[in-house]
């Protein structure tokens, strides 16, 4: 079990976002986590990350109770967020983009040696770096865009660049914040593809999204919020067909005959 | 890379062609100037924190390196050493605080400026070590070892020029190997956005006060250079008047850049020699460079070059 | 003793004053325009040394205090004008420009009067003797002054019109555009009273200590120490700011070493930044 989020509430001085919510993400899955728009996923999500504290619960990575890391510490244990409005350095290349998140994947491959690197050596590791980026790059159909600064690309390859830039860090753990959101029919059965073939490479995935054909195809496992609480969980369809979920998107119950 | 080598070897050749004291003064005090400018750029351009502490590591560190001539017996270059540590520990510990309380770019200057002012303060007052307003006079000179003529003392425009200038080139080797290694992309990351960089693993905290230590380190080298060449130090090294010429002449030159500053040094320095120009004016005309290159040319000489030469290549 | 720190406190509380008006000055031009007027001491040395050249021809001194206000906001108005307008928001640039400015400014008055301090005769001689102290009428003239324009400055903020409006267009400038709110007009305004407020400023400093062209820059610093003490958000916590500011450089030179004065003042500056960043009554 990689992932434990236990009772997990945040508050906003008086606003519940996030109410009471658990669950377990294992090595191995596809877990989405679906909901209107205010149910609290972004939320969840940021607490989970670390990038904002929870008002009460846990989450626990691998054990251990990551509540008072900052996110990089959070990001180098393998556990890595995307954000839904895309975040790049739009100054840089998409290539350099890419690069910069090596950071970590030097890290861990050379540790105190990479300072090698300072006095021209490394570059057998920054080699094998480049070849994983240029990887990267093609799994994430950016293989065409790789000079273009990343301050010009269009939304949807701005958001592969994030998820790019994201999977550079080889996390365990990838937790996509609504990656479907804002784009076309073609860019989201794109980003299908690649989802898939970033889990058959063995990265763990939690998705957040409120698309809920796009989830329906790849997730294993689906988890419903509404209003900061859990409301279902389980498999997709069952999930889908649940009375509480369809009532929370569309607001009424149906009449009833 | 290639043509920071050709520029090297044109600058070493130089004083082979020109006899003229007074050209190779002025090329003496951009190199030096042009240390304090590069590594200037490093923490402001690269990394992307505007310091106004800069002048106090150069000042401290020409003060700590002459009394440690003067009184621990050190030759210069071994001086050298002990003031880059302090150097350093300095700024660790401004940095800390600083980057700790995660300061935004204004307040981060603000208060690097109080920190600066409060250390001129105490080197302004402390008579007994520093001698006040009257400054100290430096009489000594930096040696080094020359094969077949022992220990040589540098001395005339020549030696200083060639010392000056390899002092340069060093400094400028070591940033370009930092920028170019890991360390290069947590700087341009926590320069473009924090909050990204973070979320990929980047220790914020760690690495801007890396930028500022190592910034501050190679500056003090330029301090002991510069109060050993003009065989003088004041309080007055560690005042604002500095920030504002290492700023200047960043900005002139190119922020972001390693060619930028010391063509910023060098039109900084040399201007006020070619047009005799009163101390007033002079500062006049500093203030009129740095309100023209801020609104006008945000991206400096250099980086307008380069982008110019970018878009033509498009 | 009593004498000794009565009478800093008084000294502390008209410099105080004086940062203050900067402070003010600070903050006002920043919160509704989003320029960073780090100049700001220079207008006050203009209007110093303008009171002090007009009353050398002749001027009897309240005569020569509106005009060298007037020259102050004039020079606001140029540079804001030529310069500031371009740095909207953007705080760096803004600090940058301002260092450039303050390096034109101090420059030229070097060049006109020199560095030499200069005194202007005695506008107001004499003091009022309260119990065992003795208070100048001058200092105190200049307190009331002082404390006058406050009072009015808050009163046209809080309640007229053109208060409200600043505020509007410091919360949202587009909107309030689309109100009515004639947002250059606006601008100007704000710069031209902010400039001539620090002219005032130099003027009463000229009536009662001697005039060096560095003045601005010392003040500029005390200025937005003051203003971030208070509260960068704050008006009146700029004010405050300010006063608090230079009673505790005052009375602190009482007890510790006078040299370092200025220092106190930067340490308790550096600390509220870093335990408060939202200064003594801001309310971030």
């Amino acid at each position: 079990m990689l992932l434990e989020v236990r009772a997990v509430t945040k508050r906003f001085s008086g606003l519940i976002a996030v109410s009471n919510v658990s669950f377990v993400v294992a090595a191995g899955e596809v877990v989405g986590i679906i909901g209107p728009n205010g149910s609290g996923k972004t939320t969840l999500l940021n607490v989970i990350a670390r990038l904002a504290p929870a008002s009460a619960g846990a989450v626990l990575w691998k054990g251990e109770n990551i509540g008072g890391l900052r996110p990089d510490q959070v990001a180098t244990r393998g556990l890595v967020k995307t954000f839904q409005n895309p975040q790049v350095f739009a100054e840089l290349s998409v290539l350099d983009n890419v690069f910069i998140a090596t950071h970590l994947a030097l890290k861990r491959q050379l540790g105190v040696r990479r300072v090698a690197e300072l006095c021209g050596g490394g570059r057998a590791a920054e080699a094998a770096l480049r070849d994983e980026v240029e990887e990267v790059l093609t799994l994430c159909d950016l293989t065409a865009a790789t000079h273009q600064l990343a301050g010009n690309l269009s939304y949807g390859e701005e958001k592969m660049l994030g998820i790019a830039m994201g999977l550079m860090c080889r996390p365990e753990l990838l937790l996509l914040d609504e990656p479907g959101s804002g784009l076309g029919r073609e860019e989201l059965t794109n980003l299908a593809t690649v989802l898939v073939k970033v889990h058959a490479a063995g990265t763990t995935l939690c998705i957040v999204d409120h698309k809920i054909g796009f989830l329906r195809g790849i997730a294993g496992r689906v988890i419903a919020l509404d209003h900061g609480e859990k409301i279902a969980e389980g498999p997709p369809d069952q999930v889908l067909d649940d009375p509480k979920v369809v009532e929370a998107y569309l607001g009424t119950t149906r009449a009833r005959a | 890379m290639k043509l920071g080598i050709t520029l090297f070897v044109l600058l070493a050749a130089l004083p082979l062609a020109v006899r003229s004291d007074f050209v190779l003064t002025i090329f003496i005090f951009t190199f030096i100037y042009g240390i304090l400018a590069v590594t200037f750029d490093l923490i402001f351009g690269f990394t992307g924190q505007l310091s106004m502490f800069h002048p106090a590591v150069f000042g401290v560190s020409a003060y700590s390196t002459h009394l440690l001539v003067v009184h621990a017996g050190l030759p210069f270059w071994l001086a050298t050493l002990p003031s880059a540590a302090g150097a350093v520990l300095l700024a660790v510990v401004v940095g800390s605080i600083c980057f700790k309380f995660r300061l935004k770019t204004f307040y981060f200057a603000v208060v690097t400026l109080a920190f600066a002012e409060m250390i001129r303060l105490i080197v302004l007052n402390w008579n007994s070590v520093t001698n006040g307003t009257l400054g100290l006079v430096v009489s000594g000179r930096p040696t080094f070892w020359w094969p077949g003529a022992g220990w040589v003392a540098v001395r005339g425009p020549v030696a200083w020029y060639y010392v000056t200038l390899v002092a340069l080139a060093v400094t400028v080797l070591v940033c370009v190997r930092v920028l170019h290694s890991w360390m290069g992309r947590c700087f341009a990351a926590i320069r473009l956005n924090e909050d990204l960089a973070r979320t990929l693993g980047v220790d914020v905290f760690r690495y801007k006060l890396l930028s500022f230590a190592v910034g501050s380190a190679l500056a003090s080298f330029a301090g002991g250079l510069y109060g050993y060449y003009t065989g003088y130090i004041d309080p007055g090294y560690l005042g604002i008047n500095q920030s504002m010429e290492i700023l200047a002449m960043v900005l002139l030159g190119g922020q972001g850049t390693l060619a930028g500053p010391i063509v910023g040094s060098l039109i900084l320095t040399g201007l006020p020699h070619v047009i005799d120009l009163r101390g007033e004016l002079r500062a006049m005309l500093y203030g009129a460079i740095l309100i023209f290159a801020i609104l006008v040319m945000p991206r400096g000489i250099v980086g307008s070059l380069v982008a110019w030469r970018a878009r033509r290549a498009a | 003793m009593t004498q000794l720190v009565l009478g800093q406190v008084l000294n502390g509380a008209i410099i105080g004053a004086m940062y203050g008006i900067i402070a003010l000055g600070i903050t006002l031009t920043f919160g509704i325009t989003g320029i960073v007027n780090f100049a700001l001491g220079e207008f006050m040395m203009i209007g110093a040394y303008a009171t002090y050249a007009l009353a050398e021809r002749g001027l009897p001194y309240p005569v020569a205090v509106v005009p060298a206000c007037l020259i102050a906001a004039a020079a606001g108005y140029l540079s804001n004008k030529a310069f500031f307008r371009f740095t909207r928001n953007n705080l760096v640039n803004g600090l940058l420009v301002s260092i450039g400015l303050i390096s034109i400014f101090e420059s030229a008055a070097l060049l006109l009067w020199t560095a030499t301090p200069l005194e202007m005769s005695y506008v107001l001689p004499g003091a009022i003797r309260l119990g065992d102290v003795g208070l100048p009428k001058m200092k105190l003239v200049v307190f009331g002054v002082i404390v006058v324009v406050i009072v009015g400055t808050y009163v046209a903020l809080a309640r007229t019109w053109l208060g409200r409006a600043a505020f509007a267009y410091a919360q949202n400038p587009e909107a309030a555009q689309l109100m009515g709110v004639h947002t250059p007009r606006l601008e100007t305004a704000v710069m031209l009273y902010s400039t001539g407020l620090a002219g005032l400023g130099g003027a009463l400093y000229a009536s009662l200590y001697s005039l060096e062209p560095a003045m601005g820059g010392v003040y500029v610093l005390k200025g937005m120490e003051a203003a971030i003490l208070g509260g960068i958000g704050s008006l009146m916590g700029s004010l405050w700011g300010g006063v608090i500011l230079g009673i505790i450089e005052a009375v602190g030179s009482i007890f510790l070493p006078t040299a370092f004065r200025d220092a106190y003042g930067l340490a308790v500056l550096v600390a509220i930044l870093l335990f408060r960043p939202s200064g003594l009554f801001g309310s971030e």
